[in-house]
């Protein structure tokens, strides 16, 4: 037990009394952790099973609305992703050494694939906005003149990465149901990559202002837990709604 | 860092500490690792020369999905650390994944009888979506 009433910072992190040993304190923030991401794969479990039950009754119609959404652009963002994901392993192994100002870099370097991402999804959604594909009152598939609307989410991309013009086939309230789920669990992702942003430039601002929050490494690799968890649900995520086998 | 001047074998056993460092040769394998299997993942879907095999829906998804798995596995296992993680860290770990998995028994119910339609819903037995009564009436 710690019985030391000043605690000097250069001792390295400080043990609670609650603790034995920094070890056990340590040990106790990461499975603080580890229980909340259990929650959080309870949360998109029962999202994935959702899918699984309609991909199974409607197959047919989940192939076909899924050749309207962009594979590449989907690719891209998997590598932007795993890429992140990579930046924050190394975020994780110098903040082990003590090495902050790289863990800072590193930090900032999952930042902007974090936006890159988001950017490449706001131009995936703006192409399936100006289709018509978004589960409102707006719907509309298997419309004979959607080639008609050229999307300036689509025109403005790189030749590459221009999608592959699909008829809309399949029944369309299948497809809604198709799109809702996309929207859904997409949109909530999405939402995680977000609030990742938030954790991770909070992390770095306290790291900048070498606050007396960070001790150790600990809240890095806490942040970093969370992003990985990002990333394995992306993975995931790609191959069921964008790679639909025939 | 830690203090190790002491045993902790009885908290983590094999000698397993929270703070494992990996090192960054193993964090630069496990990412090409990751990109070779995201390599897969699209070239399976898209160049696989078995026709044969491309056709079958389900030895396609089964196909993506295990490579997803691997992926998954990788950054848990080295990523997030559980790999070097004491007990109690995989058994909060674990628990998560195994409950996502009996999750999905409730698919026994809806594989082994068929959706039964309520008054007023959709009556098409291939659809589980609520009919619009408005604008489709009976």
């Amino acid at each position: 037990m710690s019985d030391h009433v000043h605690h000097n910072p250069a001792d390295g992190p400080e043990v609670y009394f609650q603790y034995e040993d920094i070890d056990q304190q340590q040990e106790s923030y990461v499975v603080g952790m580890w229980s909340f991401l259990a929650t959080e794969v309870m949360f998109f479990g029962a999202l994935f099973l959702i899918y699984t039950l309609y991909r199974w009754k409607f197959h047919d119609t989940f192939f076909l609305a899924h050749e309207q959404l962009n594979w590449k652009m989907g690719g891209v963002n998997t590598a932007v992703l795993l890429l992140s994901s990579v930046f924050v392993a190394f975020a994780v192994h110098f903040a082990q050494m003590g090495k902050w100002k790289i863990v800072n870099m590193f930090l900032a370097g999952t930042l902007l694939c974090a936006g890159g991402f988001l950017v490449i999804k706001t131009w995936e959604y703006g192409a399936k906005l100006d289709h018509k594909l978004f589960p409102n009152h707006s719907f509309t598939y298997a419309d004979p003149n959607h080639h008609e609307t050229d999307s300036f989410w689509e025109t403005s991309l790189p030749k590459k990465l221009q999608p592959d013009k699909h008829h809309q086939e399949g029944n369309p309230e299948n497809a809604r149901l198709f799109f809702s789920i996309y929207f859904t669990m997409t949109g909530l992702h999405g939402l995680h990559v977000v609030i990742g942003i938030i954790a991770i430039s909070s992390l770095m601002i306290l790291i900048k202002i070498k606050s007396s929050l960070i001790t150790d490494y600990v809240p890095v690799e806490l942040v970093g837990l969370y992003w990985h968890f990002v990333d394995l649900v992306w993975i995931f995520l790609y191959p069921l709604f964008y790679l639909i086998p025939k | 860092m830690a203090d190790h001047g002491h045993d902790h074998a009885e908290m983590t056993a094999g000698g397993a500490h929270a703070s494992h460092v990996l090192s960054q040769k193993m964090i630069l394998m496990i990412a090409g690792g990751l990109f070779v299997l995201m390599g897969a993942t699209i070239g399976a879907a898209f160049f696989l020369p078995v026709p044969a095999l491309k056709e079958n829906t389900m030895f396609m998804q089964v196909l993506a999905l295990g490579i997803a798995v691997i992926k998954a596995s990788l950054v848990v296992y080295y990523y997030m650390g559980v790999k070097f993680g004491t007990r109690l860290i995989k058994i909060f770990a674990y628990g998560g994944f195994v409950w996502f998995f009996t999750l999905f028994i409730m698919m026994a119910d809806y594989t082994t009888r068929p959706m039964e339609t309520v008054p007023g819903w959709e009556k098409q037995a291939s659809s589980a979506l609520p009919r619009n009564t408005a604008e489709q009436p009976e």
